[in-house]
Parts: C-alpha cells; sequence; structure tokens
C-alpha cells in the first residue's frame, strides 16, 4: 500500500553527468545490437551528430529515465520511500516532454515530485496509483525535458 | 532526406518497425543500460516468488524501442513530446525453444499521424502508436509529438 502521507513530497534534488559511454550503451541497447558501429552515428561520433544539425552528442529519447535509476538509490530505495510493495508494482505510464536538448557532457540535476496518489476500481479489484513528475535541469538552469511516471500497485 | 511538415498529412502512417525477438541477454544489457535492475527483469527465483513463469521485459525497453522506430522515421531533435501506455507484459524468447518463443518476443511498432498543427510557433503533427507482439497481442499505446521543418 502506498503510502497517502507522501503526497506532495518532493525527494532530494539529484544531479547526474550524461557520460557520453553510457548513451552509447544505452542506444545499443534500445536497438538491440552488438556494438557501437551498428548504431546511429550521432550517439557516438561528434562530428556526425553536428553534421545533423546537434550541438553534441544527443541522447536517445528515453534515456532520461536512467537519471532515476543512477541517482537517489535508484528504483528500489523509491518504492521504499513511498511505501510501494515491489511485488505488485508495475509501470503503467511514462511521458516525456521535450523542452530542450540533453547532450553529452551536460551535467543534469533531477527534480522529482509525487504529485497524486490514487485509488482505482470496486472492491477485490482496487489498484493503486501514483503520478510522479520529475524536472531535468541543465548545468545553466535550463528545463529541458519533463517526465511524468504513473505507477500502479496490483 | 527527413521528413518535411508539407510532406506529411493526418492520415498517414510511419514506417513499421520490427524488432529482434528479444532474449534475456537484451534484458541484461537494458538493466545495464538504464539502470533499472528490477529482479522482475532478470532473477528467474524472484519470478518463482511472485509467482510468475518467465522473467519479463522492462516496460521501458518496449518503450525504447518504440523510440527508436519512430527516430529511425523523424529525427530525434524534433520530438516534443513522447508518450507511453504499458498495456500487457512481455516475455523474451527461450534459446531452447526459438521456434516456438520468437513472436512473442517480437514487438511491431507501428503508427499514424493523427494531427497537424500549428503550437509555440513551430508546425507540429501528434502521431499515434501502437506496440504489439508478432502474436498480436498489445504491448503499448502511446503517441508522439514532432515539430518539423
Amino acid at each position: 500500500m502506498a503510502d497517502k502521507s507522501k503526497l506532495g513530497m518532493e525527494f532530494p534534488a539529484y544531479t547526474f553527468t550524461i557520460e557520453k559511454d553510457k548513451i552509447v550503451e544505452f542506444a545499443i541497447a534500445v536497438s538491440q545490437k552488438e556494438n557501437k558501429e551498428q548504431i546511429n552515428p550521432i550517439y557516438y561520433d561528434e562530428e556526425a551528430a553536428k553534421k545533423a544539425g546537434y550541438q553534441g552528442i544527443p541522447i536517445p529519447p528515453t534515456f532520461p529515465i536512467s537519471t532515476f535509476f543512477w541517482t537517489g538509490g535508484g528504483l528500489m530505495a523509491t518504492v521504499k520511500t513511498l511505501g510501494i510493495d515491489l511485488n505488485r508494482l508495475l509501470h503503467r505510464e511514462e511521458e516525456y516532454e521535450y523542452f530542450g536538448s540533453i547532450y553529452a557532457g551536460d551535467v543534469i540535476t533531477r527534480k522529482m515530485k509525487v504529485v497524486d496518489m490514487l485509488k482505482k476500481g470496486k472492491r477485490d479489484k482496487i489498484v493503486e496509483v501514483t503520478l510522479l513528475e520529475t524536472d531535468l535541469i541543465n548545468q545553466r538552469g535550463e528545463l529541458v525535458v519533463k517526465s511524468r511516471t504513473r505507477l500502479m500497485e496490483r | 532526406m527527413g521528413v518535411n511538415y508539407n510532406d506529411v498529412e493526418v492520415g498517414n502512417k510511419m514506417p513499421v518497425y520490427i524488432s529482434a525477438p528479444i532474449t534475456r541477454t537484451h534484458l541484461v544489457r537494458y538493466a545495464g543500460a538504464s539502470g533499472d535492475f528490477n529482479p522482475l527483469h532478470h532473477d528467474e527465483t524472484f519470478i518463482k516468488m511472485i509467482g510468475r513463469k518467465h522473467v519479463i521485459a522492462h516496460g521501458m525497453l518496449i518503450m525504447g524501442i518504440v523510440g527508436e522506430a519512430i527516430t529511425s522515421w523523424i529525427e530525434n531533435k524534433y520530438l516534443r513530446k513522447f508518450n507511453a501506455r504499458f498495456l500487457s507484459m512481455t516475455e523474451p524468447a527461450d534459446l531452447d525453444d526459438m521456434e516456438n518463443t520468437k513472436d512473442r518476443a517480437t514487438i511491431i511498432v507501428s503508427g499514424e499521424v493523427v494531427k497537424k498543427f500549428e503550437e509555440n510557433g513551430e508546425k507540429r503533427i501528434q502521431c499515434d502508436i501502437i506496440a504489439q507482439d508478432a502474436l498480436g497481442s498489445k504491448k503499448l499505446s502511446g503517441f508522439f509529438i514532432a515539430a518539423l521543418p
């Protein structure tokens, strides 16, 4: 059972450096390849990225999730704080809104808060939903990505 | 190359993208890349504890594959929003029985442009997305918004 007193809670701000090789690793993983020569060169070759109109090496669209898992104790610490039972946890929805770009070398601060906690369903089929909102802010103080994560306990 | 706003009409389909059959190795690689070490995705002893048969793929891996599908069509830099609702779990293929298990682990991503509009001084499209396995089971539905030249 999610702990309702956590509604409105803001997690501590964590910083995360966007490392070049971590981008490569992620791009290989989501394209199901074996090595970097098989992926889009914008994810490892700065010149190729600049030629394609990026100011640096960009991140794949879902890369922002790794700022969640690699800081603040990741998933385990977060579900513990929220009182969510890992055995019943389902990821229901994820959304990214891109206001700017994130490039290799950027230092990103992630600020996450609990914006909603509610019960849905009837009697024996009640599920609990927790909505988290995360701002990713770069080293110049610009909000670059906002993410919304909906977690559900069966 | 690249897609221009004037070339896209409502009703246009995004090119269909077909993933490789997802294996446990893909799950481990994604776990390491993203940092998602929920044992649900790699530890068979945890799976038994919660009464399931197989490890399941990260929903975010499926969304990542969809992201790859989208950016094979629309350049990454044009994305403004990307939404995914997870509809069902995906079990990886078994190496000792690929023939019978590869279809449940193959993700087919399709999409259709549903809207063209101007916002924030940009010409934008909204494209609805569906990802399903090769057996027809829906894994994810969502949409993306892109600003096109």
